[in-house]
């Protein structure tokens, strides 16, 4: 499944040079409804394409639209419509969450009375409850993030793109920010466009990704896609990790150790199999079991090829 | 029998907004709104409604006294027009202390990109922070003006009422508001350190004030008599002072009268003209 047929966004033979940088060179990409991961290094031209797509900057040559309208003469519709969660810190301290977001929904046009329902319902989404009428100066950098995110979101968007969102955040934030995001695409119903420089994040939240380096597509594919060409278990036991390996191989499974885990391959044809001879093996052999669990291919092994 | 649950709560999950969304017009508004407020200290923390509150106590201790003689003395001791120029160091304080607030957070803390990704343009922004700070000022000194008139019909002075004094001062005060609100969030926007603004935006003042003096002292002193007027016009006050005097027929603060008023009228345009176009070429840089 790639792009729906009414691209959330899209953009044809994309240039943007700065004076001693391109940005972006020649990117032709579309991104459908979902969540659309937008992956690339520092500098690959990620934020510079979402300035573009917000109508704030305009490129050298090419074109963009966003829902449809176009981002060099609509820019003003697509803001209406849209919303920024940029990467860089952009609250300041002395407001509260509350006062912010509904000075922001405000922004967005919204009246009074709906712009602090609006922001209640918001920050309780994303999470911040008391907090939310303490100063955000004090605020952890998880807290923060949510902040960002809430006023993002605040005047219910069609879209939202997502500057690193997961950027300074701890394991436990990450994903927590992460289950957010895919909440927001899928119950939420707002598409979303997501960048972060770690490949990893985004699988376990994408539909689709959207591979750029040096301002260039590299890949751009559905997450299924990956998902279906390699179905993996990882076992983890006790002790007995070679008994158990060397029993599974000589049942005719593909195995694989990595470090304390063992990777099983899924057979493609009967997958029921696959999972009954790992249950047998562990029960035969009287291991203690710690984990079990499905994995999909990483993402991050798709991608490993040469970079143009 | 069963009991019935009494009370249920129910996650009603993410609720779409199908309600009114107002144009960009009514952002700016609510923007200004908030700008203004916030010059003032309301909405803000206690200690950002000291200094505000303090500055209109100050404003509005002549006009107690001007009251008070009135009534006591039968004496008109406080002219309209003047009364700016009389107040001008704590009008300076009011800009140098409010005018970074209004603009240097936005820059530092980087809140800029959000309202640009909004409905709102670098002109709208610009025009709702000049506004604030125009309509705030123009408070300060209309407000203190006008209790002052009321005072006056209400003591019943000896002689008409000095209506025409009151309505020029009140036109100065939108030409103050309208100048030093400008060149004040000029000067207040080049910094997002709220602090440098500050002391930019009084050493401006200060500055101003001290060359015009001493120039004009200088020239008045070597015989150039001619030329010494238009070394008033250095002062932003009297440059106002100046335009207000031509354009409302009110005796010059100064005594000494102003060189032309014409070209006072020109020169306060240019300058107008020159500070908003440096706030929005600073915005266009910083929305970059």
């Amino acid at each position: 499944m790639t792009a729906s047929a009414t691209p959330c966004f899209a953009t044809e033979g994309l240039t943007k040079r700065f004076p001693r940088v391109t940005a972006l060179d020649d990117l032709t990409v579309a991104g459908g409804t979902g969540v659309t991961g937008l992956v690339g290094a520092n500098g690959a031209g990620k934020s510079t394409l979402i300035k573009i797509l917000l109508g704030l900057l305009s490129p050298n040559s090419g074109s963009a639209s966003v829902l449809g309208l176009d981002t060099a003469t609509q820019g003003f519709e697509i803001r209406r419509a849209v919303g920024y969660m940029p990467e860089h810190d952009c609250l300041p301290p002395d407001m509260s969450a509350t006062e912010f977001v509904v000075h922001m929904a405000q922004m967005s046009g919204l009246p009074r009375t709906a712009a602090r329902e609006r922001a209640a319902d918001t920050l309780r989404h994303v999470g911040l409850d008391e907090e939310r009428y303490r100063p955000m100066g004090s605020y952890s950098t998880g807290m923060r993030q949510r902040v960002k995110l809430a006023q993002a979101l605040v005047h219910d968007p069609k879209l939202v793109f997502l500057d690193e969102p997961t950027n300074g955040l701890d394991p436990q934030g990450r994903d927590e920010m992460l289950a957010l995001i895919r909440r927001i695409g899928t119950e939420f119903g707002i598409n979303v466009l997501v960048t972060s420089h770690l490949l990893g994040e985004l699988e376990r939240v994408c539909d689709h990704v959207i591979v750029i380096d040096g301002g260039r597509l590299l890949r751009s594919s559905a997450i299924r896609e990956f998902t279906r060409a390699e179905q993996t278990i990882a076992v983890e036991v006790e002790e007995g990790q070679q008994r158990l390996a060397e029993r599974l191989t000589a049942g005719g499974e593909t195995v694989a150790a990595q470090g304390r885990l063992l990777t099983v391959q899924v057979a493609a044809d009967d997958p029921g199999r696959t999972y009954d001879a790992v249950r047998d093996a562990v029960c035969d052999l009287g291991l203690s079991l710690l984990r079990l669990e499905q994995r999909r291919g990483r993402i991050e092994d798709v991608f490993k090829e040469p970079v143009a | 029998m069963t009991t019935e649950p009494t009370a249920v709560i129910h996650d009603i999950g993410y609720r779409h907004y199908d309600g009114v969304r107002l144009g960009r017009g009514r952002a700016t508004l609510a923007l200004g709104v908030q700008s203004l407020r916030g010059v003032f200290g309301l909405g803000r923390t206690t200690r950002a409604k000291i200094m505000p509150l303090l500055l209109v106590a100050i404003m509005l201790m002549p006009t107690v006294v001007s009251i008070g003689v009135m009534a006591l003395a039968k004496q008109y001791v406080m002219p309209y027009p003047g009364y700016a120029i009389f107040m001008q160091a704590v009008i300076a304080v009011f800009l140098a202390a409010q005018s970074p607030y209004l603009v240097a957070p936005d820059l530092r803390f980087r809140v800029l990109p959000l309202y640009l990704s909004r409905p709102l343009t670098v002109t709208d922004y610009v025009l709702a922070k000049l506004t604030a700070l125009a309509i705030a000022l123009f408070g300060l000194l209309a407000v203190p003006l006008t209790i002052q008139f009321v005072g006056e019909l209400l003591v019943d002075l000896p002689g008409p009422p000095h209506t025409g004094d009151y309505l020029g001062a009140l036109g100065g005060a939108v030409l103050f508001a309208l100048l030093l609100s400008t060149v004040s969030i000029a000067l207040a926007s080049f910094t997002p350190r709220r602090g440098l603004g500050v002391a930019v935006v009084i050493a401006f003042f200060m500055f101003t004030a001290a060359v015009s003096t001493t120039f004009f002292a200088v020239l008045s002193v070597s015989g150039r008599d001619s030329v010494a007027p238009w070394a008033l016009l250095l002062n932003p006050f009297f440059l106002v002072d100046s335009v207000q005097s031509a354009l409302f027929g009110t005796a010059p603060a100064t005594g000494e009268g102003y060189p032309s008023g014409i070209a006072s009228c020109a020169i306060l345009l240019a300058v107008i003209a020159l500070a908003v176009t440096g706030v929005l070429l600073r915005y266009r840089k910083a929305a970059s």
